[in-house]
């Protein structure tokens, strides 16, 4: 088994398009990183972030004064409000102008590690028909069904490469951007209660990289149920990648009818229980988890159903 | 000497919809032996061929290899075998080198020793490391000989080998497909429509056409026919008289004048010293005797009634 993986992996990281899209996940990075600093991070290196602080506390009180205000949003600014004053009080600066703002920005870099993973797990096994080495591939004592999770285990290693790519490169070149004076800056947050606390912020960005993973989770399975099912590349990847586009916005048309709380798309987006802002009211974590798993299941089951029954005939 | 077959199958049928594309097939093949497969285009060699290896799924019947199912014991089953399914596709974006190391990995117990000894086998030494996009057809070839070599497989599969090869390389196939059967007993299935290898490369063949097994005997059989059923070209002179003299005579299948002073008979072997004397009592001149041999192709077209697709 550890064979086959090293096998799938010699198979991924011996191909050129592989290093090229890894150059360009570093090159997203950098990119958006630096346009940050440039245009926004550098006003509030040093000293600034006190006022950027007060400037915001009164322009949500502003805000807070408007009589049609729904309770979410009232709710949403008060807590606001409170993390400032906490800042200010404990003199504990934002991460406004720090490496802190840009890593964690960065995070929601992790939509292009999901489009470049799913390029490569489209190929996986669609690419082995096309080729016709899976005639080779096959004619040896090794089952399907462990040739089959081999690859899959190999694809979710270079999401994982991809995902410490984005990290290590996004805390270096925020660190050299703005120095990595401030590493040990805690994370002010409001509690469901209103309660204002200190929490780890390394562990708070990792905790966002992991409900983020599960989303890259589901559309690998996805499209690695398409390029066993159709045995083509263009497929897999196109049909995942309109998916994780179209999904958003199929959903937000489907809100209103109960049962879209079922479909998929629904479900992918776990940090929607840390906004505390789900997409259907009623919906919970371990509804989510429980729909998710589901999926999960079916897909990968279809793919190893077809993949292990099916005759190798062209 | 152990005398059970390296491969048999019993009652093989596949089935796609509702046409039988194989039909019953069953014969096996002992160790050591060249057994060819012979059919026209889409008479189910290559089918068979993938039933054999697993990559297509068997409907009815089963296929034993060294007495291991290929269906429920695949993995034991298939260790012994080496092929080449068609032509040999290889990652093309890998060297020759990583190629072997891919499926060395498949196969518990191939050393990096062993690589380099097929290697050497197959003469690739030279461009071993290159990438195999940059490889012609014939190294091609060559490397996928080592690949299926690479285990020291009981059992070679071959499709289609010679596909590609020119003469120089399908000569070099063949006595390397010969030394392997004497060296090391392995034991070569092979399957073709080019029937002149055939006959010069195997010990036995099968017929198989429309699905269905048409005939399976050893290679002499096959061209020479048998002993009571041989056909003999006499050079006599005057023609006309020699073909009255064997007219008469007893044991005589056929005969005709195929031109001037060529005669063809077709009788037993045991007849030809008995129709020569009494050429000789009537006053003919006899200049040669000749066995006709016929070629695996002549014959192949009598079997297969000129070879229609089924």
């Amino acid at each position: 088994m550890v064979n086959l993986v090293l096998n799938e992996n010699m198979k991924i990281y011996r191909r050129l398009r592989t290093w090229i899209l890894i150059g360009l996940m570093i090159a997203f990075v950098l990119f958006v990183n630096i346009m940050n600093w440039h245009f926004d991070g550098k006003s509030a290196q040093g000293k600034g972030w006190r006022t950027e602080l007060q400037k915001e506390i009164t322009q949500w009180n502003e805000v807070l004064k408007q009589p049609k205000l729904d309770k979410q949003t009232k709710k949403y600014y008060q807590q606001q409000i409170a993390i400032n004053e906490y800042h200010l009080e404990q003199n504990i600066r934002s991460t406004e102008g720090t490496l802190w703002d840009g890593v964690n920005g960065s995070a929601g870099m992790m939509i292009v590690i999901t489009i470049f993973t799913i390029i490569i797990v489209g190929d996986s096994v669609a690419g082995e028909f096309s080729s016709g080495t899976i005639k080779l591939l096959l004619i040896r004592p090794a089952s399907r069904t462990k040739i089959l999770v081999s690859k899959y285990i190999s694809l979710l290693l270079f999401g994982i490469l991809l995902l410490l790519t984005l990290f290590v490169v996004s805390v270096v070149i925020n660190g050299i951007l703005f120095g990595f004076g401030h590493m040990d800056l805690p994370l002010i947050k409001a509690t469901a209660e209103g309660q204002v606390v200190e929490s780890n912020m390394l562990l708070n960005l990792w905790k966002t990289y992991m409900l983020n993973s599960v989303s890259t989770v589901m559309y690998v399975s996805m499209a690695f149920m398409i390029s066993s099912a159709f045995r083509s590349s263009a497929m897999a990847i196109g049909l995942s990648i309109v998916s994780l586009f179209a999904g958003n916005i199929v959903m937000q048309a489907l809100q209103r009818f109960d049962w879209s709380k079922y479909l998929l798309f629904a479900n992918t987006d776990l940090t929607q229980y840390l906004s505390g802002l789900p997409f259907q009211e009623g919906m919970t974590l371990s509804f989510s988890i429980t729909v998710l798993i589901v999926y999960f299941t079916l897909f990968n089951l279809i793919s190893w159903l077809i993949f292990t029954r099916r005759d190798v005939a062209s | 000497m152990n005398t059970e077959p390296v491969i048999s199958l019993i009652g093989v049928t596949k089935r796609i919809g509702r046409t039988n594309i194989i039909d019953d097939l069953t014969f096996d093949v002992p160790q050591g032996e060249i057994f060819g497969f012979l059919g026209p285009n889409g008479a189910g060699k290559t089918t068979t061929i993938r039933m054999i290896v697993g990559l297509m799924s068997i409907t009815k019947g089963q296929i034993l290899i060294k007495g291991k199912n290929i269906k429920t014991e695949f993995e034991q089953a298939i260790r012994h075998v080496g092929a080449i399914v068609e032509s040999p596709e290889m990652y093309k974006y890998l060297s020759g080198y990583q190629n072997l190391v891919h499926y060395a990995r498949m196969v518990p117990g191939v050393t990096k020793d062993r690589i380099d000894e097929v290697v050497s086998l197959v003469k690739l030494e030279n461009r071993i490391h290159d990438k195999v996009k940059k490889y012609s057809l014939g190294m091609r070839q060559r490397l996928g000989v080592a690949q299926a070599l690479l285990h020291r497989p009981s059992l070679l599969i071959l499709d289609e080998p010679t596909n590609g090869l020119d003469p120089a390389g399908i000569r070099e196939l063949r006595d390397y497909l010969r030394n392997l059967t004497r060296t090391e007993g392995i034991t070569v299935v092979v399957s073709s429509h080019l029937l002149s290898e055939m006959e010069l490369m195997c010990d036995r063949v099968a017929i198989i056409q429309r699905g269905k097994l048409v005939n399976v005997m050893p290679i002499q059989h096959f061209t020479q026919g048998d002993d009571q059923d041989q056909t003999y070209l006499i050079q006599a002179q005057p023609s006309e008289q020699a073909l009255e003299t064997i007219k008469n005579m007893d044991g005589v299948r056929r005969v005709n004048l195929v031109e001037d002073e060529k005669i063809e008979v077709t009788t037993d072997r045991e007849q030809i010293p008995d129709i020569l004397i009494g050429l000789m009592q009537n006053q003919v001149r006899i200049y040669g005797v000749q066995l006709v041999c016929q070629t695996l192709e002549d014959r192949f077209l009598e079997i297969t009634e000129g070879g229609q697709i089924g």
